[in-house]
């Protein structure tokens, strides 16, 4: 990509990003309900799981990991769900625009949405299950912002087709599930592993297959994008 | 000859191979899982293949084989699926471990499984042939990262496995047999949703004329 073109995705992406945030500061719909499913999951899971301490810190990759596949694949949904309105969507692939900044944009917009409804639940539940996570803040962090590129970037596109071929809006975290199982896998078995819960403790080896997976869905989707959308 | 080779398939299964040493009876089932897992497979990767040639060219007879390779794929896999768990019961005690082979092929079958879903329920427009296609490329490696993913945590599938020549018999004669009918229903499947599609188009072009 030569200079000019570089700079020209490089604000395409940044208006549509811009245009999101500012849609969202205004409404601040999406993580306002975001926020709130977080806490009502997290209530679920305390009246569920609630033990002795040991228990507790066992539980607690698994309501973690739980709390970023439902609060990611509602999100997901959310931002496309704007678009559908007064057809804004067609307006949007009609734009001079490349489609790879459309993908890029919306991409970081569910991707900021997620982390930040997730650094809301992750102290909630740490609360609620009476487990002490500020030891493990950061590597928790890390792992939890892996897992959410993961399913922006497998979400996302699937989200932009899903609104292009009008499917019904159930279908879609359906759909993205079965495709981030790679992610939960790896994301419960390496919080586990930092918590201290299971036999194996290498974090790194997980952190490193979720960097791997985000990279591929990542080529991938950037890769097929184009084709992906019909006019 | 197709129907002719399966009732040969189960008499080869379940009275000409001999009675296996420690699991008996469960150990038939062998032959109709293996072989119906292989074939499942085959139909996955044909259909990600013919999505994959449906993104590039946009043709619809690509589109109407993936769909029909998914469809015999999904069949094949519901045998995989209830005919391993009933051998893990005699074998291992449990219907269903969290095993890097078990976890591939459920989260393979429930992708496909979507697939499907989309396909049938979506209606039959571009756009969402588009979807079914883009979900059947990038789900089908996605499989290589799920099953590294579980291969870390656990594994006790059984793998190459010692066979008697008589076993070995019976393994490829199935094998074979399966081979034919899932060639048959894939072609099968093709046809219909290739008629579909013309006889949808010349309705199109009769409501037209009409008009």
């Amino acid at each position: 990509m030569s200079a000019p073109r570089a700079a020209r995705f490089g604000r395409a992406v940044w208006v549509i990003l811009r245009k999101d945030l500012k849609v969202e500061a205004r409404s601040k719909e999406t993580l306002a309900t975001l926020a709130l499913f977080g806490a009502v999951l997290a209530f679920v899971f305390a009246f569920g799981f609630v033990g002795d301490p040991a228990v507790n810190l066992q539980v607690t990759p698994g309501a973690l990991w739980a709390g970023l596949l439902f609060v990611g694949s509602l999100g997901v949904g959310r931002t496309f769900a704007r678009e559908q309105e007064d057809d804004a969507f067609t307006a949007l692939t009609l734009s001079p625009a490349p489609r790879a900044a459309l993908l890029a944009a919306k991409a970081l917009v569910n991707f900021g949405l997620t982390a930040g409804a997730m650094a809301l639940l992750t102290p909630l539940l740490a609360l609620l299950l009476h487990v002490d996570l500020t030891p493990h803040a950061l590597p928790l962090a890390a792992l939890l912002a892996l897992g959410a590129a993961g399913f922006a970037l497998v979400g996302t596109p699937l989200a932009v087709l899903a609104v292009g071929a009008r499917l019904p809006e159930v279908l879609l975290p359906m759909v993205t599930f079965p495709l981030v199982t790679p992610v939960l896998i790896c994301g419960v078995r390496g919080c586990a592993a930092q918590l201290g819960t299971s036999v194996d403790d290498d974090v790194w080896a997980w952190a490193q297959m979720l960097l791997a997976f985000d990279l591929a869905a990542g080529v991938g989707a950037f890769l097929l994008f184009d084709s992906m959308v019909s006019e | 000859m197709a129907a002719a080779g399966l009732f040969w398939a189960h008499w080869l299964a379940f009275v000409y191979v001999p009675m296996e040493g420690t699991m008996r009876a469960a150990q038939r089932i062998f032959y109709f899982h293996l072989p119906s897992a292989w074939l499942c497979y085959v139909g996955f990767l044909l259909c990600a293949g013919a999505s994959l040639l449906y993104l590039l060219k946009q043709q619809s007879r690509h589109d109407a084989l993936a769909l029909a390779a998914a469809e015999v794929g999904l069949a094949f896999g519901v045998i995989v699926l209830t005919t391993g768990p009933l051998w893990a019961r005699a074998a291992w005690g449990v219907w269903w471990r969290w095993e890097p082979r078990l976890t591939t092929m459920a989260v393979l079958f429930l992708i496909f499984a979507c697939y499907w879903l989309i396909r049938s329920f979506g209606g039959d427009s571009a756009p969402v042939r588009k979807f079914g296609a883009a979900l059947a490329v990038l789900g089908a490696p996605n499989i290589f990262f799920v099953h590294v993913a579980v291969t870390r945590w656990r594994g006790d599938h059984p793998n190459n496995i010692q066979l008697e020549p008589s076993m070995r018999v019976a393994l490829y004669s199935t094998l074979l047999v399966f081979m034919v009918v899932f060639g048959l229903l894939v072609r099968l499947r093709y046809r219909v949703h290739l008629e579909e599609r013309a006889a949808a188009a010349l309705s199109r072009r009769l409501s037209r004329l009409g008009a």
